[in-house]
């Protein structure tokens, strides 16, 4: 009877304990990389990014998100009355958006609670003017009137020989701004605008006061599209 | 003996794996322990890519929504000569206030980040900004357009421009950075010349000198323009 077979050991399975070795080592050497790499890539992601911009911008978005949900909840109702109800339902959405529009274009008269910003300066210019509007759009503001002018994004504010224009009609100072809107965060944009301006050497008056009813009246005539056709 | 050996690869490949996951902690750890500025900028860009989620599903939800009502309300027109009537009113209510898609002629503007270099302000004078967007709608609005979009982003009558750092904010949409394309429909000339005009932009066509920020325009013979997505509410405004 002969002894029973056995696996050479020895030089034919080293190659093959060898492999495993490898095999083992660069696992090990991927999962060091994976993990460096990353903590690598986040660093070269925020580049320039410091963490205060990132705190105002998640403030920024939460209020923007806020602000997104009340609107997807109103076009809700809206869909969901329409759905109920004929063209009675729809009559009465069309009529509402209608008048909605109208305000937000500066199409009809407004009133609501806001502020009152007056600005008696020497040669302020269209840009310090489209700033200070902007800065009260991004306060939330729903209807401006510079001097009982109407002002939305698309009326031109320039810069002329003899002053300032709101859609080519002269505003010299000083400036009434009139503002309908959430007055916290009116009051907060004004108080920041008015302390810069009273920095501002050409700045003689820069006073905000917050009225529970601002009544803007100026109305924009709208111009029919000539070149834009609907899709 | 088998067993033995396939146990005692295991364990060894158990060994090497904790080895190599300890290596990386360490190497992570010490990353982190000056200031632990990674793990806070982590938490903070993780905050950030939640709530740009977020706020891009809400906008496609809202333009659904306005989709729906649109269809709703189309139907019921087919019933009625007055909610006919109600409904064309309000449509062109609607592309003014930039509501609906538009196309027609118009022009491009494409604005480029310069080259960083040393800014006398302290500011960040190579990055394009959100004023830099907001002067260059104005111009457009001032030279005839009759809607514009930017980065894919329509503005409305009541469109604001906020930001910081290179970081452009329009309404509630998430921050752009440049390049942004500045798109608007309307006369192609009046658009050209008014961005032509050297007092129009006085600012950027500095910075295009001092740090290579390049404002191209280009005439376009029909370019669509997307309809609005995000909340266009007056809660406070009455109407007498």
């Amino acid at each position: 009877m002969s002894a029973p077979h056995r696996r050479p050991s020895g030089p034919r399975r080293r190659p093959r304990r060898a492999i495993e070795i490898w095999l083992i080592a660069l696992l090990v050497a991927l999962v060091a990389t994976v993990q460096i790499r990353s903590e690598a890539e986040v660093e070269r992601s925020l580049v320039g990014t410091d963490t205060t911009t990132l705190a105002f911008l998640i403030d920024d978005l939460h209020r923007a998100n806020d602000s997104l949900a009340a609107e997807a909840t109103d076009l809700t109702q809206r869909r969901d009355a329409l759905q109920a109800g004929g063209s009675s339902a729809a009559d009465q959405e069309l009529t509402a958006e209608a008048n909605r529009l109208r305000a937000i274009e500066g199409l009809v008269p407004v009133h609501g609670r806001g502020i009152v910003i007056v600005v008696d300066a020497s040669s302020l210019q269209a840009l310090d003017l489209q700033d200070a509007i902007n800065n009260l759009a991004a306060a939330g503001a729903e209807a401006i009137a510079v001097n009982d002018h109407r002002v939305v994004i698309g009326v031109a504010i320039m810069q002329t020989p003899n002053g300032v224009t709101i859609d080519g009609a002269l505003v010299p100072p000083p400036w009434t701004i009139s503002v309908i809107g959430d007055t916290n965060r009116l009051a907060e944009a004004a108080d920041l605008m008015t302390q810069q301006m009273h920095s501002d050497r050409r700045v003689r008056q820069a006073t905000y006061r917050v009225e529970a009813d601002v009544a803007i009246t100026a109305v924009i005539t709208q111009r029919p599209f000539v070149y834009a056709n609907g899709s | 003996m088998a067993r033995n050996r396939v146990l005692g690869i295991l364990v060894v490949a158990a060994v090497a794996l904790a080895t190599g996951f300890l290596v990386a902690g360490q190497v992570r750890a010490q990353l982190l322990t000056p200031s632990n500025q990674v793990a806070r900028y982590q938490a903070l860009v993780r905050s950030v890519q939640d709530l740009v989620k977020a706020n891009e599903s809400s906008r496609a939800k809202i333009a659904s929504l306005r989709s729906d009502i649109d269809a709703l309300e189309g139907a019921a027109a087919q019933q009625s000569t007055t909610t006919r009537a109600l409904q064309n009113e309000v449509a062109d209510l609607r592309a003014h206030a930039g509501l609906t898609t538009i196309h027609g002629p118009g022009v491009q503007v494409d604005l480029r980040n310069g080259t960083p270099a040393p800014d006398v302000n302290g500011q960040i004078g190579y990055l394009i900004n959100y004023q830099d967007i907001q002067d260059v709608v104005n111009i457009l609005f001032a030279g005839g357009a009759e809607g514009i979009s930017v980065g894919g982003r329509r503005i409305t009558p009541l469109t604001s421009f906020s930001g910081s750092a290179g970081q452009i904010v329009i309404d509630q949409g998430p921050p752009l950075t440049a390049p942004v394309k500045v798109v608007a429909v309307g006369d192609r000339n009046r658009m050209f010349a008014a961005l032509e005009d050297p007092s129009a932009i006085p600012d950027l066509r500095d910075r295009e000198v001092r740090f290579q920020i390049t404002v191209t325009v280009t005439g376009v013979p029909d370019v669509k323009l997307p309809a609005y997505d995000s909340s266009l509410q007056i809660p406070h405004v009455s109407t007498p």
